[in-house]
């Protein structure tokens, strides 16, 4: 019902958005007559070894390979899962099986057809064994049966919920050729720098320091698309750099927040670029403090509160963001609409009830004003979490916590943290992928152990939460696997085993002359095969 | 001596013995932690008078910041540097005086550190011992003392053959005491002139550092400053023109100083 309002309400600020904008440049926003033929230019920063998207599962290698090779289906607004390979998919009762109808007619660049199975061959050879997010997902995914070629039934050993399934899919769906693939080591077959899909691009030409090449798919299934020739990727590691392309017109777009936040602002002011925030909901990241609760002030819940009253998320949003995030009521981002509650206990920015619960958990101010000394690790990978920890440093200290700020490199940091548990406090950064036992109740799972990192290497280990996390990932009923997971941000926000303090999406930046830029939850890295540039 | 020399080389000294102070009185003269985020961001300079240089983009005074990071440059050079003309005066004096076996594994163990960039080891010895004043000043000095402790090397080659060494050995002196209270003495004035240069070096050396994140995060440095200022470039370029002045400035003085006091001694050495 909640879903369906937000939904009316997504629609409906869509609508509102497109009179404004016809106001506003004086053309209708819609029903513009598509130009085909362009090329696309965009900003890369790294380059990768291997962009296949079967065997890494991350945001950086789908922002150029999500063209080349397709999942079964994609994140849609409106529909929230959109049809690509699979045109189908329908759970079994018992939740041990789930059967994917697959499109037809579809083929492989290299002219070959798609058939059940690839997929079979992509699930059983490459997601389960070799994907970084597969292994978990498709743990107790036994075999994938072909009864036809365009039918692949998933058999699992244990109950498994098809919204997980569902939620997973396009991160984790990437499927390759088999007979490209088969017999070879999948590891380091030579595709894996080239791949070859289905998808509305062919890979074209890598030169290492420069550019990636992608050519258009004239045989592509969804006739007529893609609309642009090809998109080039220039690898430009340096912001500022990326900041001024736009603006001469050399690049289109960055994407993932390329350009520096400070400079937000003063693109959006100039004509002719706009900044977009929408089109990473599906890639939402948190800003957490994580706690060590071996130490015995930490594992105290009192002092837990009172950090978390202690701490201004607003502060955050504000100056380390420059407004671009939201501060967060618990662990599961409220742009994740399905899941999300805010039912849960709140905390208040309040010095003086954080004082108070200092005080009553036993830890006065001493003669120096002092009450405790902690340790803070601020992950090193994104200015925001190190800037967040120099906030983080301030704002202890002004109820009377001594912070020190102990720095390393990123892998430094994950092996003290997450391996050698040497931190008393810790800023991380985990990522939201659209369903909690995906990528959330890691962190709150006790028992796991030490070394496996961005996940609950904090010494807090509560029954009630282990078995409330068992339930869910074992519950087949829709609506009832909400409601635990309801239950499961309740339980966060009142233990406060780690503290979620912002979450944020990433941004793009992009000339007007590109159009449909943002118009799904993961825009940068789907097919882009509906986009096109008014030239 | 030259009449240039003799003005740079008190221009050197005056900005010098100013940082100096600022050092000394930090404290005093910005009270409180300049890394605590005090106004609203980025306030550009004397917009606000209790902001004089404006804010950083996390709202900290910039004054501040560069009040106490010429404490952080100046203690962190000028100790790396000490330790360097120490660690130089050691290795140079025994290898010099001893020769033989001794000078040809002190060379060797010289020549090999020498052989690695000075600041790639640094970096290296920073990213191992954790980021934190004592491991800069430990990286530095031992990233950068073998040109110091060649050149004492090289004085006390010459000294050594000298008359009045003579004269101590025949005298039946022992020849430690003859190595460090004899000859090094006269190997010394070389020495004091590569201070200058050595602090200079510690100076930018700490900043580089600090700029690649590699400082005691818990203080505020100029390298620092510069790192974070990057950001802003576009927007506020004086948040990374500031503090990148102040380590030209505190560099050059040391330099321009250390250069008149070589002059002022060569002099005194032809007289």
């Amino acid at each position: 019902m909640a879903n369906k309002f937000c939904r009316h309400l997504r629609v409906g600020l869509a609508g509102g958005l497109i009179i404004v904008l016809a106001l506003v440049t004086g053309k209708p926003a819609f029903a513009e007559k598509v130009k085909r033929g362009a090329t696309f230019t965009v900003a890369s920063d790294t380059e990768y070894r291997s962009i296949n998207p079967a065997i890494v599962a991350s945001n950086g290698v789908f922002f150029i390979a999500s063209k080349i090779v397709e999942p079964l289906a994609e994140m849609d607004y409106e529909t929230g899962l959109r049809p690509v390979l699979a045109t189908k998919w329908q759970g079994s009762k018992d939740g041990l099986s789930i059967t994917f109808t697959l499109r037809k007619g579809v083929t492989w660049h290299d002219g070959k057809p798609f058939t059940s199975a690839d997929v079979a061959f992509s699930a059983m050879k490459v997601w389960k064994p070799l994907q970084n997010l597969g292994r978990t997902i498709f743990a107790n995914l036994e075999s994938v049966d072909t009864p036809d070629k365009s039918t692949a039934v998933f058999r699992f050993s244990k109950p498994t919920p098809l919204q997980l399934i569902e939620n997973a899919l396009p991160a984790v769906s990437a499927v390759l050729p088999k007979h490209r693939y088969e017999g070879t080591d999948i590891k380091n077959n030579p595709l894996n720098a080239a791949p070859i899909g289905t998808g509305p691009f062919t890979f074209g030409e890598h030169k290492p320091g420069e550019f990636y090449r992608l050519d258009r798919n004239p045989n592509y299934w969804d006739k007529g698309k893609p609309y642009l020739d090809r998109i080039v990727y220039r690898v430009m590691p340096d912001a500022g750099a990326k900041a001024a392309a736009l603006e001469t017109g050399d690049i289109q777009l960055t994407a993932f927040s390329a350009v520096p936040l400070i400079e937000m602002a003063r693109l959006d002011a100039i004509k002719g670029i706009s900044v977009i925030r929408g089109g990473y909901e599906g890639i939402t990241y948190h800003i957490v403090l994580e706690i060590n609760h071996r130490r015995k002030e930490l594992a105290n819940p009192l002092v837990r509160q009172a950090l978390r009253h202690a701490i201004d998320s607003k502060f955050i949003v504000d100056v380390v963001f420059l407004g671009f995030a939201n501060a967060s009521t618990g662990p599961v981002p409220s742009t994740a609409t399905d899941f999300y509650t805010k039912d849960v206990p709140m905390y208040a920015f309040d010095t003086n009830r954080a004082e108070e619960l200092l005080d009553k958990a036993g830890y006065p101010r001493d003669a120096d004003g002092k009450r405790f000394s902690l340790k803070l690790r601020p992950a090193p990978w994104f200015q925001m979490t190190r800037d967040t920890g120099d906030y983080v440093r301030q704002a202890l200290q002004k109820v009377g916590i001594d912070v020190k700020l102990v720095t390393a490199d990123p892998g430094g940091h994950i092996r003290a943290v997450y391996k050698e548990h040497d931190f008393d406090l810790s800023i991380g950064s985990p990522v939201w992928r659209n369903d909690p036992a995906i990528s959330t109740t890691i962190l709150f799972q006790g028992g796991l152990p030490a070394g496996v990192p961005f996940a609950n290497q904090y010494g807090y280990d509560d029954q009630e939460m282990n078995s409330l996390i068992a339930r869910a990932a074992r519950e087949l009923n829709r609506n009832a696997r909400i409601k635990l997971y309801h239950d499961f941000q309740r339980k966060v926000t009142e233990d406060l085993p780690i503290l979620n303090l912002v979450d944020f999406t990433f941004i793009t930046v992009a000339r007007d002359e590109v159009r449909n830029v943002s118009n799904n939850p993961r825009w940068a890295t789907s097919s882009w095969a509906d986009t096109w540039i008014d030239q | 001596m030259t009449r240039l020399t003799l003005i740079t080389g008190l221009i050197g000294t005056v900005i010098l013995a100013a940082l100096i102070l600022i050092a000394l009185f930090a404290q005093q003269i910005a009270p409180g932690d300049p890394l605590q985020m005090v106004g609203r961001p980025l306030l550009s300079p004397f917009a606000d008078p209790r902001f004089p240089l404006g804010t950083t983009q996390l709202g900290r005074d910039v004054w501040a910041g560069l009040v106490h990071g010429a404490r952080v440059s100046l203690t962190v050079s000028a100790t790396a540097a000490a330790a360097v003309i120490l660690i130089g005066i050691l290795v140079g004096t025994l290898s010099g005086f001893l020769g033989g076996y001794v000078d040809d594994v002190l060379m060797r163990i010289t020549e090999a550190v020498q052989s690695i960039p000075a600041f790639l080891l640094a970096l290296a010895l920073v990213s191992v011992l954790g980021a934190s004043v004592t491991s800069v000043v430990v990286a530095i000095a031992l990233s950068s003392w073998p040109p110091s402790a060649r050149l004492v090397r090289a004085e006390v080659l010459r000294v050594r053959t000298l008359d009045y060494v003579d004269a101590a050995r025949v005298a039946g002196r022992s020849p430690l005491a003859i190595a460090f209270l004899e000859v090094l003495p006269g190997a010394l004035q070389p020495v004091v002139a590569l201070i200058g240069i050595t602090v200079g070096e510690a100076i930018l050396v700490e900043s580089a550092l600090a700029f690649l994140g590699l400082s005691d995060p818990n203080l505020q440095s100029w390298g620092l400053m510069v790192a974070s200022g990057r950001a802003t470039l576009r927007v506020a370029p004086l948040l990374v023109i500031l503090p990148g002045l102040a380590i030209a400035l505190a560099s050059l003085s040391v330099s321009l100083a250390g250069d008149a006091l070589a002059a002022r001694l060569s002099e005194g050495r032809r007289a």
